[in-house]
């Protein structure tokens, strides 16, 4: 990617209060460009052909096709558009069924003014984007799997990985947890990164066979 | 005896008591016993048990014939229309017999009312709860969401000594967003219409384990037969009201959710290892789930398990439209 050029993003939302606010922070953040906007997924779906899209933002549920089927459709493509989720529901079921259909991100709407650039980035960068609610379900289903004594993953986790973990698992934000163990926010959010690494839950395909084989959603 | 058993009632009794006094009369007057002006004990003892012996007679004979009235009478207290099919049986063919049979025939009719006025008003009552969760979904919700990316706007823009009053508006305006939003999800999981009722259950179990503690040990197979909107609608309450009643009452620390095809129907399985029902009478909470199974000719069954804990099954056949 050309660091030049900015991010060329597609936005569906059926509400147009909603794409208004979300187009107003995109356009302010340099790097991300909103090309074309959709009222449902059948437009977006039809922008793509006629506009070239880096990154497509979908509503989990719009009239005609929801985002799901949008991204389904999208993600079939020669050259798929990075996709991410806009979403009401906080709602593990909903996150991976986004991730099937070839989203690399979910981002909750009641959090998307501090979330949605970061996503934005994550995705460009090939990541996926956890949003807090789904981390702690997974990791809250990790740590119930080692106690249960399952062998879980093959590395092991250092002491103040533990100590992160355990915080995320209690749904602790990362400010919460670099105030309780006094460090700063980006190495709580490094630390973070490692663990997802370490328990192979990097980027999509990773996180989907992890939640299909710890039974979290079905194959 | 046929003609006898096709009296009405009110003549069997008549003529019952009637045979009794002609048989009573016929005995004093063709029996040497006689009545003095001023009664001796010893007649007095003849006529007592002459007395006796027509009253024993007398309650014999109209008890035969007035005892399966008791019978009905006890049935009817009895009878309760969440589990249908409580009949008496039709023998004999007397007067009795036929308010008998026109008491199954009004027992039917009562059934089937109640089971479509029950289906009818659960269905209105979740068309409500649909339509009230999608409107707070679409209309507040994303109004709210709006509100809260204009904020951020804002936000980025004013000078540090509002910063911080309206980081407090902010928040405030997402603890209420996700308020809407959990109270949209009470009312009518959108997961269910959205993915599915195995997408659904497995929120559920999430959900279950979040809230309470318990491990949910999951067994949704895959492949189940596509079933309507109206049975996975059923199924899902009654899993997520088996789940709530382990949560709340059984003390227990594991729970078992399967969902699984067996011949030509599906079988629901909320099966936990707390402490049981015995004794206990029926709460609302399972009244409720034999309506929803009623609904969809679903058979529910709550029991306590050999090993201990509480067992709720429901079976639905498939391809019930």
């Amino acid at each position: 990617m050309n660091d030049r050029r900015p991010v060329r993003i597609l936005l569906a939302d059926d509400h147009a209060l909603v794409r208004r606010g979300v187009r107003l922070i995109l356009d302010n953040e340099p790097g991300l460009e909103v090309v074309a906007e959709a009222g449902d997924g059948a437009e977006a779906v039809g922008l793509t052909r006629t506009t070239e899209v880096d990154l497509a933002i979908l509503d989990v549920a719009m009239p005609r096709m929801t985002g799901l089927q949008a991204a389904r459709e999208l993600s079939r493509r020669r050259s798929p558009p990075r996709i991410l989720m806009l979403s009401m529901y906080d709602n593990e079921q909903y996150f991976f069924e986004s991730l099937k259909a070839g989203a690399s991100g979910y981002v909750l709407k009641s959090v998307a003014d501090q979330d949605l650039v970061e996503a934005c980035q994550a995705a460009m960068r090939g990541e996926s984007f956890l949003y807090p609610g789904v981390m702690s379900a997974l990791v809250r289903n990790y740590l119930e799997r080692v106690r249960r004594g399952e062998r879980v993953s093959a590395t092991v986790l250092t002491p103040r990985e533990d100590e992160v973990i355990k915080l995320i698992a209690e749904g602790h934000s990362s400010k919460e947890i670099a105030d309780a163990l006094t460090i700063s926010i980006k190495t709580v959010e490094r630390h973070r990164s490692n663990i997802l690494g370490k328990l192979g839950m990097r980027d999509r395909t990773d996180l989907t066979r992890y939640a299909i084989r710890a039974g979290l959603v079905e194959p | 005896m046929n003609a006898l058993a096709r009296l009405p009632l009110y003549w069997r009794v008549v003529l019952i008591n009637g045979l009794v006094f002609v048989v009573g009369t016929v005995a004093l007057a063709f029996s040497p016993a006689t009545v003095s002006t001023r009664v001796l004990a010893s007649e007095a003892v003849v006529l007592a048990v002459g007395l006796t012996v027509i009253l024993v007679l007398n309650a014999m004979l109209l008890r035969r014939s007035l005892r399966p009235l008791d019978r009905l009478a006890a049935l009817m207290d009895r009878v309760d229309l969440q589990q249908p099919g409580q009949r008496l049986p039709e023998t004999g063919n007397g007067p009795v017999a036929t308010l008998v049979e026109r008491f199954n025939a009004m027992l039917e009719r009562l059934e089937a009312e109640r089971a479509t006025s029950s289906a009818r008003a659960l269905a209105a009552q979740e068309a409500e709860r649909q339509r009230i969760a999608q409107e707070l979904h679409d209309e507040v919700g994303q109004g709210l969401t709006a509100v809260l990316l204009g904020l951020k706007r804002v936000a980025d823009r004013v000078p540090d000594e509002v910063a911080d009053e309206l980081r407090l508006v902010q928040d405030t305006a997402r603890s209420s967003l996700e308020e809407v939003r959990e109270v949209a999800r009470r009312l009518r999981p959108g997961v269910l219409e959205d993915l599915g009722l195995v997408s659904a259950l497995a929120a559920l179990a999430t959900d279950t384990s979040t809230h309470s503690g318990i491990h949910v040990q999951r067994g949704l197979a895959a492949g189940l037969p596509q079933l309507s909107p109206e049975t996975e609608l059923a199924i899902y309450r009654v899993a997520q009201e088996a789940l709530t009643n382990t949560a709340r009452h059984a003390e227990a620390d594991t729970v078992q959710l399967s969902l699984t095809r067996q011949g030509d129907s599906v079988a629901l399985l909320v099966a936990d290892n707390g402490r049981g029902i015995h004794g206990r009478t029926e709460g609302s909470g399972i009244r409720g789930m034999r309506e929803r199974a009623l609904m969809v000719d679903g058979k529910l069954s709550v029991r306590p398990r050999p090993e201990g804990g509480t067992e709720v099954r429901l079976v639905v056949p498939v391809g019930t439209p």
